[in-house]
């Protein structure tokens, strides 16, 4: 696998120079940056874990989520205890909130434990953007609201180099809820920066407007939005986000935007399938293609996250010392 | 006897169109003189007279902001303070408040708390209809006795078409306008039912899809314009839409009055100043309702205001705390402070050539109490001596540390013109220390 980094010209073993000491979008970001943190974040995939460094031993890192989350917020404590980081986590779905304190109250009773690192999750989208206002340390945005999910594209793409080699020239096909993804904002966002072509398939309910404008052609037709792609990315329908009137039924989301052998059998033969979960299945994707596991990279995923997540988290500790330092 | 002379000063009434150097004369509470010549000898035999040199400054009546949100009936001394100092002799104060003002006694009350002869003069709209769900019929007939000049639901739009029907009719018997906030709130994703998660946020296009917030399409508000527009065809009222933010709705009011019904309407700076575009750092002091439109909009906006579709300019000052601004987006309060920038905003069409200063001047006092019907002050001879003193080249920067209200929308933005005096019945009511500079002899 090794292979396929080595005429990138950074190396892999050391962290990555940022602009920004916080990751609250992939939207501005530069192609070197996030070059940068891929490699970085192979070399840790390909590490052998119980050879970690700890270089980050004696950093502490606060797991703040406003919502629920299962797998990443496990992937983000595994990245930074591989790192020697501590990590704490504080879910603040019911607490805070319900005794009516602000966010912002909130944010600075955190900062004033000075921490290293906050790995914040929030239903609101730019929720991130107001702590990194208003905190000293570094914000990485774990995902708000509709907005954006930049580790999520991150391992993404880490998980398509592996498999294919390359992203520049992929034909991408992200399908389902993209009005309510972040996930799709940040694929959408770092896929054009790294050159593919990127196209979106929805239900016309369930696709925000003028999203071509984002550098991405739209379809309201599977058959036609994943014809020849190399990659299909689905996404969860998310009914916490909707008011009921965007889709009939699952039943004919799945016969229409579902993904199956037919439908699937229109995409470039050697395509794979990912899926950011948590899965519905029959409803995004017929159970037996999430399986198989020649096609499907979605245990992948899961697993480059933490690596991923690892580089995230070194390099923006080191941009942070570094900006310091001056 | 005591007299107030301003020597060469622009003397501007947008009522007669008068626009000239000329040098004011005040008696007591009543202008006297209006004249090229003056016997300043005359006067100065008399016990006492203050002579300001009027040069470069303009004398012109009193503002008007017809569209001012209270936020709860404690802020009213204050309001009227921080208006006085912005040349705002007159104000029009919505119904949702804290109280509600839906009662003949609460429009009283709010009269009586505010009469006071050196501040602003405080009007008040009614609330159309009692109720939130806005479905019974408030008592119109005796909150017009108690001196409401309108009806509205401030900024809520009046929804139910038969309510409107009915409101627009009772409204026509009295002799009052029907004034509305146009929204479509089922499309806007507004209504009682919705929950946070589809509740709109700014103005939909690529913007709310980049930022991942719930839009708000610009149809919300030309839907309910045109709905409005045939039921004042069907009842003949007096129907008046507040902040007009779209080239949709701008069209379709430009066209009812090409027809010859009676509608007007007005818009507030933000609407013609700035554009969606300002959102892409999700700052809250932009959130405004109607939110801020696209370019096309603005400009629309700005045609509107030239042509005269849209009638006045109204601060549609609704101050809010920064504990409710420094939140995410989606979870700050809705509206932004307007009252201290109004002239000064409304100013800069002039500065950028797009309209003339006499008009500028009637969007933001004899036009909107034309349309409410008021009776204001027009700066004539034998009239009452409320007015203002302007110097409209005045450069100076918007800075939220020197005001009174938060937010403004326009931090840091670089305005020409500024009030040197306001006054109230012959009261130098607010006297800037500048205009103090500028006194020539008293005796």
């Amino acid at each position: 696998m090794n292979k396929i980094f080595k005429n990138h010209k950074s190396t892999s073993s050391s962290p990555v120079n940022l602009l920004s000491s916080h990751l609250l979008a992939i939207e501005g970001m530069q192609k070197y940056e996030i070059e940068g943190l891929l490699d970085r974040a192979n070399y840790f995939a390909n590490l052998d874990r119980h050879s970690d460094t700890k270089k980050l031993s004696g950093y502490v890192v606060l797991n703040v989520f406003f919502e629920n989350s299962t797998r990443t917020r496990v992937s983000f404590e595994l990245a930074a205890r591989r790192l020697g980081a501590e990590v704490i986590n504080i879910s603040l779905i019911n607490s805070s909130i319900k005794k009516g304190e602000s966010l912002l109250d909130t944010a600075s009773t955190l900062n004033a434990m000075r921490p290293d690192l906050l790995i914040v999750r929030h239903p609101h989208s730019g929720a991130p953007h107001l702590f990194a206002d208003y905190l000293n340390c570094s914000i990485i945005n774990a995902g708000d609201g509709r907005h954006e999910h930049p580790t999520q594209a991150l391992l993404d793409a880490l998980t398509i180099k592996r498999r294919i080699g390359h992203l520049e020239g992929l034909k991408i096909s992200i399908c389902g809820d993209i009005a309510n993804s972040r996930v799709a904002r940040s694929n959408i966002h770092l896929l054009n920066i790294m050159g593919a072509e990127v196209r979106c398939v929805a239900p016309s309910t369930l696709m925000p407007l003028n999203l071509e404008k984002l550098g991405v052609k739209c379809f309201y037709n599977m058959e036609e939005g994943i014809k020849d792609a190399d990659v299909v990315m689905l996404l969860r329908l998310q009914n916490e986000r909707m008011s009921g009137t965007e889709n009939p039924s699952e039943r004919e989301y799945f016969k229409f935007f579902g993904l199956d052998e037919t439908k699937l059998s229109l995409a470039n033969s050697n395509a794979v399938i990912m899926h950011p979960g948590p899965m519905n299945r029959g409803v995004e994707i017929a159970s037996a293609l999430a399986d198989d596991t020649n096609r499907s990279l979605i245990k992948t995923q899961v697993e480059m996250g933490v690596a991923v997540r690892m580089s995230i988290i070194e390099s923006l500790i080191h941009t942070k010392t570094k900006s310091l330092e001056k | 006897m005591a007299y107030t002379i301003f020597k060469s000063i622009n003397v501007l009434n947008p009522r007669t169109n008068f626009d000239e150097k000329s040098n004011v004369v005040i008696e007591n509470n009543k202008i006297i003189s209006i004249s090229k010549k003056i016997n300043i000898e005359t006067l100065t035999n008399q016990k006492s007279v203050t002579i300001y040199d009027g040069n470069g400054l303009t004398i012109s009546p009193g503002l008007m902001d017809m569209r001012v949100n209270l936020g709860k009936t404690e802020n009213l001394k204050l309001t009227q303070k921080v208006a006085l100092e912005n040349g705002i002799t007159s104000i029009v104060i919505l119904p949702n408040q804290t109280p509600k003002l839906n009662n003949p006694s609460i429009i009283d009350h709010i009269y009586k708390q505010s009469e006071n002869t050196i501040l602003p003069k405080v009007n008040v709209y009614g609330a159309a209809t009692k109720d939130d769900a806005g479905l019974e019929m408030s008592e119109l007939g005796l909150m017009s006795e108690m001196g409401a000049v309108g009806f509205t639901n401030g900024n809520k739009s009046i929804k139910n078409s038969l309510v409107m029907r009915r409101l627009m009719s009772y409204a026509k018997m009295i002799n009052r306008p029907i004034i509305q906030h146009a929204e479509d709130q089922d499309l806007s994703g507004l209504n009682q039912a919705s929950t946070t998660s589809i509740r709109g946020e700014m103005n939909e296009g690529e913007i709310s899809t980049r930022l991942g917030l719930i839009g708000i399409p610009s149809c919300a508000e030309v839907i309910m314009i045109e709905r409005d527009i045939r039921l004042a065809e069907l009842t003949g009222v007096h129907y008046h839409v507040a902040h007009v933010s779209t080239r949709e709705a701008i069209d379709v009011i430009r066209q009812a009055k090409k027809k010859g019904l009676n509608i007007t309407c007005d818009t507030a700076p933000p609407y013609f100043l700035l554009n969606e575009n300002v959102l892409l750092n999700y700052d809250t002091s932009f959130k405004i309702s109607p939110p801020l439109r696209t370019e096309d909009d603005r400009m629309a906006v700005i045609e509107g205001i030239q042509d005269g579709t849209i009638d006045a300019i109204a601060s549609d000052h609704r101050a809010r705390s920064k504990d409710t601004k420094v939140q995410p987006f989606s979870a700050a309060s809705i509206g932004a402070a307007g009252i201290e920038t109004l002239f000064s905003l409304t100013l800069e069409l002039v500065h950028k050539k797009l309209i003339n200063l006499n008009k500028a001047i009637s969007l933001i006092s004899l036009n909107p109490s034309k349309i409410l019907k008021i009776k204001e002050p027009t700066l004539e001879l034998h009239e009452d001596a409320t007015f203002i003193i302007f110097d409209d080249k005045f450069k100076s920067t918007i800075n939220q540390k020197d005001l009174m209200f938060s937010p403004t929308p326009f931090e840091g933005r670089s305005i020409k013109g500024h009030i040197l005096a306001t006054f109230i019945h012959g009261n130098p009511s607010h006297l800037d220390p500048l205009l103090r500079k500028r006194v020539l002899n008293e005796f």
